[in-house]
């Protein structure tokens, strides 16, 4: 054991309260999101045009759909990974957490990049 | 009679651990602790083992059965007809046969300052009894139900990974006295189980909680100071701390 004035706090209740979001929106919105855009529009039972589409994904309303179905999720499964690797013994532990949040980070910049240009055009 | 075969390790005989064989006469009542003091008295003299209470109560008799934490004095032969292999407990080094070297697990117990801390003085605290209500002991009676037997630990894979992991039973306990309304030493046990090796070593594997004798459900308590030190890390951040 180290002795108390050693003792660092850990960063990790950041990753976990994205990892505990992203959680509930895999579980909440996703799902959702499946069975609307992969399961009623190829069906039919809904219709979506383009410019529809196009207008309410590129409002605020899109900036929320972006937060809870693609960045939260990509953290969320980030810190899976990241523990997943543990478990299964790899060492690197300062690569794999760049690597996995910094995934997550990459794709949600990009996303969050593609918004803002609809959305400011 | 049943098979059971036991890992012996005799570090003054042979440096190499290895399995022997017993047959052990059984019926409903024999429980694995039963077969363990069978084979020392009539079998084999050499066999150690710790025990003492037989009823679940002093923690001493944990072993693997078959792969799986128990308590010896609370499983029996009767369920282990296919065959039972005994070993030391897991993740602790072996000093004999199923002796364990226990010292980890104590020192981290130790660390979380479990006992109650408060300001008052010895005078004040000898002249008051301190009352709690139904609900005030509710909130942390589960959880001081652990009997320090270590079956948590042996079942941890983290603990397994990282033997710096405080590790079930000592988070469970820094969480019991935390939820004690007769303690203020919380500010106290916070910077131990903020670090890396507290309960954010943990990643819910929950099996701690089904090999508990006592029904502690240490992964509930861990995963409940997990909820703490983040709080811990908000107050501290709003108070420009961090
Ligand atoms: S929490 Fe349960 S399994 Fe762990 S040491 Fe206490 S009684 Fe044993
Ligand atoms: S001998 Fe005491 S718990 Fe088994």
């Amino acid at each position: 054991m180290k002795p108390e004035t050693e003792l660092k706090r850990s960063a990790e209740p950041i990753w976990w309260a994205l990892f505990s979001a992203g959680g509930v929106c895999f579980a909440v919105f996703i799902p959702a999101a499946i069975v609307f855009l992969a399961m009623l529009l190829p069906l039919g039972v809904v219709e979506l045009t383009y410019t529809q589409a196009q207008s309410w994904y590129f409002s605020i309303w899109g900036l929320m759909f972006t937060g809870a179905v693609v960045v939260l999720p990509l953290f969320h499964a980030g810190h899976r990974f990241r523990h997943g690797l543990h478990d299964l013994k790899v060492q690197q532990h300062t690569l794999v957490k760049v690597l996995c949040y910094g995934f997550a980070s990459a794709l949600s910049l990009l996303c969050l990049g593609l918004w803002c240009i609809g959305y400011f055009n | 009679m049943i098979n059971v075969k036991v890992a012996r390790y005799l570090p003054e005989q042979s440096a190499a651990p290895f399995v022997q064989e017993f047959k052990v006469p059984y019926d409903a009542s024999t429980s694995v602790l039963d077969a363990l003091n069978y084979i020392k008295e009539e079998l084999d003299p050499s066999l150690s083992f710790r025990w003492s209470c037989r009823m679940a109560i002093c923690g001493s008799c944990g072993v693997m059965a078959n792969g799986i934490p128990k308590l010896g004095c609370k499983v029996f032969l009767r369920d282990y007809e296919q065959g039972l292999l005994l070993e030391p407990l897991a993740h602790l080094p072996v000093e004999r046969d199923l002796i364990v070297d226990m010292d980890a697990f104590l020192k981290h117990l130790e660390a979380v300052k479990p006992y109650l801390i408060n300001n008052e003085t010895t005078a004040v605290k000898s002249a008051t009894t301190h009352q709690q209500t139904p609900a005030q002991l509710g909130k942390y009676k589960q959880f001081a139900n652990c009997i320090n037997c270590g079956l948590c630990y042996s079942a941890c894979p983290q603990f397994g990974l990282n033997p710096e992991f405080l590790g079930p039973a000592a988070i469970t306990l820094a969480h019991r006295y935390n939820l004690d309304s007769r303690d203020q030493g919380k500010a106290a046990r916070m910077p131990l189980l903020n670090t890396a090796e507290g309960p954010w070593a943990c990643t819910f594997v929950g099996f701690c909680s089904d090999v508990c004798p006592q029904q502690v459900d240490p992964a509930a308590a861990v995963n409940q100071s997990k909820v703490e030190s983040a709080k811990d890390m908000l107050i501290q951040l709003f108070k420009g701390k961090l």
